[in-house]
């Protein structure tokens, strides 16, 4: 499974930079770009076609609330809006919501879920054993050698919660060694070799 | 059907031809002609009894003759443990090395996931070699002092040292896994990875693992069923001696 790409766009530096660290944190994700400009937004959404694009309403061009139909060569993209307003949820229409106040978790959560479902429409009769954005995550982690303890301090979730992601892995998969998840790992794309010390 | 003193030991072979590596650790050649078992163990000095036993329980998963195992001396089993151990590691496991490493000498765009399997083998191999040497280094000089306690009767200062510091147990619970890595790149190769262009030598790589880790398999067997529990017995019995 490819990586998702995402394109930010945010006016606060702060926020920007933010962002891009907790973003880190996802397992199969990267930033194509981070904009601060509302002029290139479009441009350069239409020219990288990214899978997801987390925006602050007030860098896009409309009031209206389909947000979306400005971005003519991405329909596919997701759009996940940020903002310090808590009615962001009701005044536009969106894939899913952020707000400056959100614990790391809670982005970590939303944006996984929108990787997911984009994951489903694409490999709607895949098999089966296809790992969710969460267990494709922990099992980034693992392959770079992590512990279930220094996992779970890094995604914000308990060290049972990081067990019982494992034991699903290892099912889905039929690996159970770390070194075998490692390989999965690289083949799938979601650690380079490099990464592997 | 067992395999009895009696059968030509070409027929023991063309009815199991994995017995084939495991004759060669007794020193047996091919080539015995119409010789039956009984003659070619006279002729190559091999304890009929035990060679019979061994066989046997290859063959046959089932089989397995707890009993007559038992009576077969410690020594014995040790140096046929030792026997295996090294053809592994100087035979089977080198051999799949080198062919996944002519795999990766040919392929091109797949050179990647090739040298990323080979990794992974390689890995395997220490945990292997690993495993083997402390077998070897620790438990089996364990095993055989042992032995020689209880057949002596005596504690020699040496032996009571070995004695002293390690227990069977400590092995039994140590004795972990390391068949999980070759289950794991079986199934990464056949599951995950598009093979290579020279699919005969992938796939005679995929058998070869196969064959290892049945013959593993078997080989714990042995450790497990048979060495442990007669160490467990003669440690109790040590313990009541003195």
């Amino acid at each position: 499974m490819p990586r998702t790409s995402i394109l930010i766009a945010e006016n606060i530096c702060l926020i920007r930079k933010g962002l891009r660290s907790v973003i880190q944190k996802l397992g199969n994700a990267e930033i194509l770009q981070s904009i601060s400009n509302k002029e290139e937004l479009y441009d350069i959404a239409n020219r990288l076609k990214p899978d997801v694009l987390i925006a602050n309403p007030n860098m896009l061009n409309s009031t209206s609330e389909d947000l979306k139909r400005h971005f003519l060569n991405a329909k596919k993209m997701s759009l996940v809006l940020i903002s310090d307003d808590e009615s962001i949820d009701t005044k536009y229409k969106a894939d899913a919501f952020l707000h400056y106040n959100d614990n790391q978790n809670k982005i970590l959560t939303t944006l996984e879920e929108i990787i997911d479902r984009k994951a489903k429409k694409e490999s709607n009769n895949k098999s089966n054993e296809t790992l969710s954005a969460r267990e494709q995550n922990i099992l980034k982690h693992i392959a770079l050698g992590l512990t279930n303890k220094e996992i779970a301090d890094q995604l914000f979730i308990s060290i049972h919660t990081v067990v019982t992601h494992r034991k699903n892995i290892t099912q889905k998969l039929g690996i159970k060694s770390v070194s075998g998840l490692t390989v999965y790992a690289i083949l799938n794309n979601l650690i380079s070799m490099d990464e592997v010390k | 059907m067992h395999i009895k003193e009696s059968m030509k030991m070409a027929d023991v072979i063309q009815m199991n031809y994995m017995l084939i590596p495991v004759i060669h650790r007794f020193g047996i050649e091919l080539g015995f002609g119409d010789k039956t078992v009984t003659e070619v163990c006279i002729e190559n000095e091999v304890d009929l009894n035990f060679f019979l036993q061994l066989v046997n329980a290859y063959h046959d998963q089932d089989y397995f003759p707890k009993e007559e195992l038992q009576t077969i001396p410690v020594h014995e089993i040790v140096a046929y443990l030792k026997m295996t151990h090294a053809s592994y590691l100087n035979n089977t496991v080198t051999e799949i090395e080198q062919k996944i490493k002519s795999l990766e000498l040919e392929g091109s765009e797949d050179k990647k996931y090739i040298a990323l399997i080979r990794n992974f083998f390689e890995g395997y191999k220490s945990e292997l070699t690993e495993h083997i040497m402390r077998e070897e280094d620790v438990v089996f000089p364990y095993v055989l002092a042992v032995d020689e306690i209880i057949k002596t009767e005596k504690i020699s200062e040496e032996n009571k040292e070995i004695f002293e510091q390690f227990s069977i147990e400590e092995y039994e619970e140590d004795h972990d896994d390391v068949e999980e890595k070759l289950l794991d790149l079986r199934t990464i190769m056949i599951k995950y990875v598009t093979p290579p262009s020279n699919s005969t030598l992938y796939h005679s790589i995929i058998q070869d693992l196969f064959r290892l880790e049945e013959d593993l398999n078997y080989h714990s067997r042995i450790e497990d069923k048979v060495l442990i529990p007669k160490i467990i017995l003669m440690e109790k019995s040590i313990q009541n001696l003195f």
